[in-house]
């Protein structure tokens, strides 16, 4: 086949620059990538904040103790697995898939939550309760962010069309699988601190992938 | 026409194989083979020739900047559909629009499936086709000009197949009732 055809500022710039490449690995084999990246980011955070179960751990049936945490980090992994799907032109998430998976994240944190606070109040909302939140988002923080970052460098190293949403998935994968950890350890079940602190948190971070994707979708436009 | 469809596919595949191996023929290929559905789909979101002649060598060029993220053996039209796209979008977003006006005898010639046939001939169809609003246009473009299967089409749309069919067959019911307004057909 001849390029005969091909308008000739384009055949320039494409043999300047025509190395073979490698596809990338589906994102099943990314997902992992990322898992791994979360699991050595729990750890660290685990061992510099000297972490350790919550005191009524043995107040808590199994199911919403560690079942809902294992739910939770299987919720944000596939998130995190949709972020990646989404980078990819022509396999993004249905726009409904990714409602469903958002919502269902977020309310999923609430609603353990609010089952918690119902089979154990856990230490009490009084003094020092702010300085305890702002450590506990901290925290969250430690354990969501490289989880967050190296996301969000897959996903814009490939090619997200809809950047803003790859970046949503990203920030809610990252929070959930945070905030499923978070769950085990934290000792303030009162609801204030829950939905205030913890929701608003992961709120967050999916605010943070939102704009990430907003910004990087800019500067494509900016080409034009 | 399905064995058709199924070695155009193939022959893309093989194409996008051997542009990822650094072979500019195999990229020239490509170019050749999707040159006029690509003009064609672009401008359903620009209406100008000479404006989507510019986004397709921005497209090819996106695709080359991309083309690490096509994985063999997966379909190669939706993902290339999908670039361009984003690119059109990119480009309605920059706001920098040109306003000439395109003689419908400039637009770039598709093939008109023969279930389309039946309902006017293909200026017509064409012209009738621009009037209608873009999500309608597009999905219509896309799985009945263009061929694609209403799956793909979802994936390019990033809504779900059903979604797809849903628009598709509102658009279609639109398109008739503009053609028997017209005096066309029933």
């Amino acid at each position: 086949m001849s390029t005969e055809f091909v308008p000739e500022e384009l055949r320039r710039a494409v043999e300047h620059d025509l190395r073979p490449v490698r596809p990338l690995p589906p994102a099943w084999q990314r997902t992992l990538v990322v898992a791994a990246v979360m699991a050595v980011g729990f750890a660290v955070s685990l061992a510099a904040f000297k972490l350790t179960l919550r005191p009524d751990m043995d107040q808590l049936p199994m199911w919403l103790s560690w079942g809902c945490s294992v739910l939770q980090l299987l919720v944000g992994v596939m998130l995190v697995s949709m972020a990646l799907r989404e980078s990819i032109p022509g396999s993004g998430v249905p726009a409904g898939a990714v409602k469903v998976a958002v919502v269902t994240a977020v309310l999923m944190q609430i609603v353990v939550g609010i089952a918690t606070w119902m089979y154990s109040p856990g230490m009490p909302w009084g003094e020092g309760a702010i300085a305890k939140s702002v450590g506990c988002v901290t925290q969250d923080s430690t354990m969501a962010l490289p989880t967050l970052f190296v996301t969000l460098w897959l996903v814009f190293r490939a090619l997200p069309v809809r950047a803003p949403v790859a970046g949503l998935l990203g920030g809610a994968g990252a929070a959930v699988t945070a905030d499923a950890i978070t769950h085990l350890l934290c000792p303030m079940s009162d609801l204030r601190h829950v939905l205030v602190w913890h929701t608003g948190a992961m709120l967050g971070f999916m605010l943070i992938g939102w704009v990430a994707g907003v910004l990087w979708e800019r500067r494509q436009i900016r080409r034009f | 026409m399905v064995v058709d469809r199924q070695a155009e596919e193939e022959r893309l595949i093989a194409f996008m194989i051997g542009y990822q191996k650094g072979n500019m023929d195999d990229f020239g290929g490509l170019y050749a083979a999707l040159k006029q559905p690509l003009l064609r789909y672009l401008w359903t979101f620009v209406r100008n020739a000479t404006v989507a002649e510019d986004l397709l060598q921005e497209t090819f060029l996106q695709i080359h900047r991309a083309r690490q993220t096509y994985t063999p053996p997966r379909p190669v039209r939706p993902w290339i559909y999908a670039i361009t796209r984003h690119v059109a979008l990119m480009h309605l977003r920059s706001g920098r629009r040109r306003k000439e006006v395109l003689p419908s005898e400039e637009l770039p010639e598709v093939p008109v499936p023969p279930e389309m046939e039946k309902l006017a001939d293909s200026a017509t169809l064409h012209r009738m086709l621009s009037d209608l609003p873009r999500p309608a246009q597009e999905v219509l473009m896309l799985h009945h000009l263009l061929g694609l299967s209403f799956e793909e089409v979802g994936h390019i749309l990033g809504v779900a197949a059903g979604t797809a069919k849903v628009r598709s067959h509102r658009a279609l019911k639109a398109l008739r009732a503009q053609l028997a307004e017209q005096g066309g057909v029933s």
